[in-house]
């Protein structure tokens, strides 16, 4: 067989054979925490998936660079901002990125940046979760980008959206992990112990977004026609 | 990391410590011992697990693990005391709180969970340990290159900005243009200091750019210099990992080991096949370990000999 | 063969109203070594991006690049990545990896060589550049001098026909300046790569290039081989200031034999036409100082507690009224004790007073009036979006430079050339006219000509009671300005003194015209020395 037919065959059997019988079999294997094996696997597929389509395409070398720019932005940021206590600006920065840059930017600079702070704050099973999240928030912003550019109003809801949104899909894992099963008793309880975290994280997204969306989306602005990125 | 240049296998014999195995063959040993202690809520799995976790850290940072492993054992008690307030199921009721019943079941459910939680953290913490920034690169590299890449940037930008930013802060002071009294003229300053940032990141990232453009990025396929070589001993890593932890989840899958909490505790009685079944996840995770001893002891005679 | 051609070349910005390059021809024959000089904002980095395809800016182009013959973007993608090899003017901004080993590899791998290829490759330019032993280290640790030889070791594992770097030694202490434009010219000698290079400091790179290439205001005003085009410059002021001691004292004077070149030559020349009976210039005036402006006492520094001290007891006086040069090499500490000085940085160790107060009881009332301090990156000062804000936000107008920044007042900061955004910043860091003025390398991508004027200015500032302190890699510079200079060596000072003593005993850390003159007269260190001395000397 040629190389380009086993290739083409393994693109068949990957995602339509193998990945499927792995979600069963843990299914059937993890009968009792068949919902969180899912929902990981859910997780990391989704994330591997977008990469995937990511890698195939030819990428211009600014691109690629303005992504990883804006990543070790976000992920430096709250050393700026250590001075003010509970101000994190990667959500604004994911935001802005998705907004200016497209949705697809968005989600790599939201999934990366989730996965390199990590590298500082400790990975662990949320990481996937975390990737998706933050990657999700921006390909949202990326799909809204008109509305958002033009209203300030809106761009603070997205922000309030974007800290709830968050905690939401964090929570739901920690308790079908803990849990097994989905508990809205412990779900409640765990977005209600969460519920100052939330809301401090929504007011300093609007922040952020606020103060500093104008003149990065200037900034941006300028690299896109300076360099034609 | 001495074997950046690939030596020949003859040449190592089997001095070679776990954290030295190809990248991948260590990540495949993580998933293997990980995957069972994440989904298992088994307590005698979850100890096995705790304690393999565990030895390997030792072996990694020696004595400084002893310290966490106060830590580490908070969350099982935590989850002893608390998950019994929140999650009344069982049938053995300890006592009242204002009417609601604590249970045994419950509480001995949240230690379990608390287990399998730390056991996890451990583990994590050992990956994180063992997996520095060029190996992490080099399983992605392989399987993304342009993920990879970007990776390696950030991992380069992240001291470079930092040490920017303070740069930055410093010259604005200089020359009076930054003050730092109130907290508004902290968030004031700080949004100033971290838009020229954006500035200067996107401006020389440009230029970083060119340079990579220059050098023939993005003109078709790429190769890849790797650093790791691929031994043996690698592939027969990844095969005991491969094996021993599809036989625990065969084993978890018929049900030849498992606990059921509510309504009423109950394990499913030991057997040869639940012995199995440890057994094979015992020797998985102390597979590291045994490696890093069997090393120590290599040297120890060959030095001996001479 | 002639393997570079530049026919009639044109070159418009966008948003620029006048042509940065303007009708420029002059074609390169392999093996040749082009040195390219000019004022700063001349065109020098715009020609050479030119001549890569990958770096050309947006912009209009008319006119005609050739390689080998062929238009340029008529070449492949991945002959031109590897026939043609970059350095650029900064170091750290063309690194794109994090590790020494990836950095060296990363050209290759992009060209789809096999690994084991790679290895041989690497394997042997790491050892030819003697980069072996930081091969598995971290980029970020390396010195100024280590990042641009990496450079240069990345682009040559390429095996590149044409070598074409912008300034690669800017940022140099002059000892690894000379050395990598030793490995350059070895290159060049060695493997016959065609080198252009892009320079101010033409001391060294005259005497190995054997073309030059003079701009002005994106015109070539000279092209040809380099004694021919030297002999061509007589009345050109702005460009001759630039040329080296030799060839400038040789101008001053009207022999008819063959101009000088190098230090080596100039130094025979003199010889050959004067005498010296009266080897010593006129004695300088001593300036007598008021009281202590700057007093470092037994400074100790380390930027994290695991690592290494880079201030060990640096003491030093700085009196009311001097200009104070600070030299040494590349990672001695300069910037750091520099930033302690500002109050920037803390001292775990030690003592900073300044006019006779300790920094502490000024608490936020230092910077601006009192004290002011210019940072050795100055892409830091830059927080703006134009030229004209840049200007208005620290209080400066465009008339206070040196150089006319008035066509420039709509650009935007990052837009300008590298010696004009040096310039930008030192205009903010003067602008509060501060008493204490702390420079760091001001002089560095400026040309000489500016230089000359900025020596003027700060002159006259001090004149008028500031005190200045002025860290530089720059000897000529110092020899002209400082009142006192002092050389830093690992996080210490060791040894301070005038101009004229002090570079008189060094060796590496001297300018031009004293190892020109050395052991034939006394204590010359400027142009102007050597000059008195010669016209007394002269029959
Ligand atoms: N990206 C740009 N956009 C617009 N104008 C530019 C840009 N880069 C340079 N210029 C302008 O073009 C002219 C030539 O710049 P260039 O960088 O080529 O000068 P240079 O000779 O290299 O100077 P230096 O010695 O200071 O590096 C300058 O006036 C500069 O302001
Ligand atoms: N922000 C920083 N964090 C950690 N280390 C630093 C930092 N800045 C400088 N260093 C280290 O301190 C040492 C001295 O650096 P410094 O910049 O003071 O040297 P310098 O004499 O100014 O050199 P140069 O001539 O290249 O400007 C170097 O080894 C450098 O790597
Ligand atoms: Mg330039
Ligand atoms: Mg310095």
């Amino acid at each position: 067989m040629t190389d380009k037919g086993s290739k083409k065959i393994l693109k068949i059997i990957i995602p339509y054979v193998l990945i499927p019988a792995v979600i069963l079999a843990g299914v059937f294997v993890f009968s009792e925490k068949a919902y969180a094996w899912i929902s990981l696997a859910v997780a990391i597929l989704s994330v591997g998936l977008f990469y995937t389509t990511f890698e195939r395409k030819k990428e211009k070398a600014r691109k690629i660079v303005v992504i990883a720019v804006m990543t070790t932005l976000s992920v430096v940021g709250r050393f700026v901002f250590a001075a003010i206590p509970g101000f994190k600006p990667i959500t604004a920065i994911v935001v802005i990125t998705a907004v200016w840059l497209g949705g697809e930017s968005g989600f790599l600079v939201g999934s990366l940046s989730a996965l390199i702070s990590n590298f500082y704050f400790g990975q662990g099973p949320w990481t996937p979760f975390q990737m998706l999240a933050w990657g999700l928030i921006g390909l949202f912003a990326g799909y809204l980008s008109a509305p958002l550019k033009k209203s300030r109003l809106l761009l603070s809801l997205y922000g309030i959206f974007a800290g709830v949104a968050f905690s939401l899909i964090m929570d739901v894992w920690t308790v079908l992990w803990y849990q097994g099963g989905f508990s809205i008793r412990l779900y409640a309880a765990a977005l209600l112990t969460a519920l100052p975290y939330t809301v401090s994280y929504a007011v300093s997204n609007v922040i952020f977004l606020l103060l500093l969306g104008e003149p990065f989306g200037r900034k941006l602005e300028r690299v896109k026609i300076k360099y034609g990125v | 990391m001495s074997e950046i240049l690939t030596l020949p296998l003859r040449s190592l014999k089997s001095l070679k410590r776990f954290e030295d195995y190809n990248p991948i063959a260590v990540f495949v040993f993580f998933a293997g011992a990980i995957l069972p202690a994440m989904f298992c809520l088994d307590i005698i799995l979850l100890l096995i697990s705790f304690a393999g976790g565990m030895s390997l850290l030792f072996s990694l940072k020696g004595k400084a693990a002893a310290k966490s492993l106060f830590l580490y054992l908070i969350v099982p008690i935590a989850g002893f005391i608390l998950n019994p307030l929140f999650y009344h199921n069982g049938k053995t009721v300890l006592f009242l709180i204002n009417d609601t019943p604590i249970t045994f079941e419950s509480a001995f459910y949240g230690m379990s969970a608390g287990l399998m939680i730390t056991a996890v953290l451990v583990w994590f913490r050992a990956f994180s340990l063992i997996m520095t920034s060029d190996r992490l690169l080099y399983i992605f590299g392989a399987a993304s290159p342009k993920l990879a890449l970007i990776l390696s940037m950030t991992l380069r930008y992240i001291p470079l900005y930092t040490r920017q930013i303070k740069k930055i802060r410093m010259a604005s002071k200089a020359m009076g243009l930054y003050r730092e009294d109130t907290l508004i003229d902290r968030l004031r300053g700080s949004v100033r200091v971290f838009s020229a940032m954006v500035t200067w990141g996107l401006e020389n990232g440009v230029i970083t750019a060119d340079s990579m453009s220059a050098r023939g990025y993005g003109i078709g396929r790429r190769s890849r210099y790797a650093i790791f070589g691929w031994l043996a001993f690698d592939g027969l890593l990844i095969a005991a990992s491969a094996i021993l932890c599809a036989g625990v989840l065969v084993g978890a899958g018929f049900y030849a080991f498992g606990f059921e909490y509510y309504p009423e505790i109950s394990a499913v009685p030991i057997s040869a096949a639940s012995c199995l079944c440890y057994a094979a996840y015992g020797i998985l995770v102390f597979i590291p370990v045994f490696i890093n001893i069997k090393e120590g002891l290599t040297w120890r005679s060959l030095q001996s000999e001479t | 063969m002639e393997i570079v051609t530049v026919r009639n070349l044109s070159f418009t910005y966008p948003l620029r109203g006048e042509k940065a390059l303007t009708d420029i021809s002059f074609s390169v024959e392999s093996g040749d070594y082009l040195a390219v000089c000019g004022g700063t904002g001349s065109g020098k980095s715009t020609l050479l991006y030119m001549l890569k395809k990958e770096l050309t800016p947006r912009g209009d182009l008319a006119g005609e690049i050739l390689f080998e013959g062929k238009r340029l973007a008529e070449i492949g993608d991945k002959d031109s990545a590897c026939k043609i090899g970059y350095v650029m003017q900064r170091p750290e901004q063309q690194l794109v990896t994090d590790k020494v080993w990836h950095e060296l590899s990363f050209g290759l791998e992009n060209i789809n060589v096999p690994s084991n290829v790679i290895h041989r490759k690497v394997a042997e330019m790491a050892s030819y550049f003697g980069i072996e032993g930081w091969f598995e280290m971290p980029v970020d640790s390396l010195s100024g001098g280590q990042k641009q030889l990496l450079n240069l070791a990345a682009v040559m594992v390429m095996n590149p026909k044409v070598l074409i770097l912008d300034e690669p030694t800017a940022q140099l202490d002059p000892v690894a300046a000379v050395d990598f434009l030793e490995t350059v010219a070895r290159l060049n000698r060695d493997m016959g790569i065609t080198v252009i290079l892009v320079e101010h400091r033409l001391e060294h790179v005259l005497p190995q290039c054997n073309k030059l290439l003079v701009l002005e205001d994106g015109r070539a005003v000279a092209f040809g081989k380099t004694r021919s085009v030297i002999s061509s410059l007589e009345k050109n002021e702005q460009v001759l200031a630039g040329m080296p001691a030799a060839v400038r004292l040789y101008n001053s004077f009207h022999f008819t034999d063959e101009c000088p070149i190098s230090t080596g030559e100039g130094s025979l020349w003199i010889r050959k036409h004067f005498s010296n009976r009266d080897p010593r210039p006129k004695e300088k005036v001593k300036r007598s100082f008021a009281g202590p402006a700057l007093e470092l006492k037994d400074l100790w520094f380390k930027y994290g507690r695991k690592e290494h001290d880079v201030l060990r007891g640096t003491a030093l006086t700085v009196y009311e009224g001097e200009i104070f040069c600070i030299l040494g090499g590349n990672g001695s500490g300069k910037s750091t004790a520099l930033s302690c000085a500002a109050g920037l940085l803390k001292p775990y160790h030690g003592e900073v007073r300044i006019f006779g107060k300790n920094i502490s009881e000024y608490k936020n009332m230092l910077w601006g009036r009192e004290l002011s301090m210019l940072p050795q990156d100055v892409q830091t000062v830059f927080l703006k979006n134009t030229v004209k804000e840049e200007l208005e936000d620290s209080g400066a107008c465009e008339s206070l430079s040196v150089y006319d920044l008035k066509p420039l007042l709509d650009s935007h900061p990052y837009d300008l050339s590298g010696g004009q955004q040096q310039l930008l910043a030192l205009t903010k860091a003067i602008a509060s006219r501060p008493r204490l003025l702390l420079l760091d390398e001001p002089t560095k991508g400026v040309d000489t000509y500016t230089k000359e004027r900025l020596i003027g200015l700060l002159k006259q500032y001090r004149d008028e009671g500031m005190t200045l302190v002025i860290v530089t890699h720059d000897a000529e510079f110092a020899a002209q300005i400082a009142d006192r200079c002092a050389l830093f060596f690992r996080g210490a000072v060791t040894s301070v003194d005038a101009p004229e003593a002090f570079f008189s005993e060094n060796n590496f850390y001297t300018t031009a015209v004293n190892r020109m003159t050395r052991d034939y007269f006394d204590g010359c260190v400027t142009l102007d020395d050597v000059k008195e001395v010669c016209e007394k000397n002269h029959d």
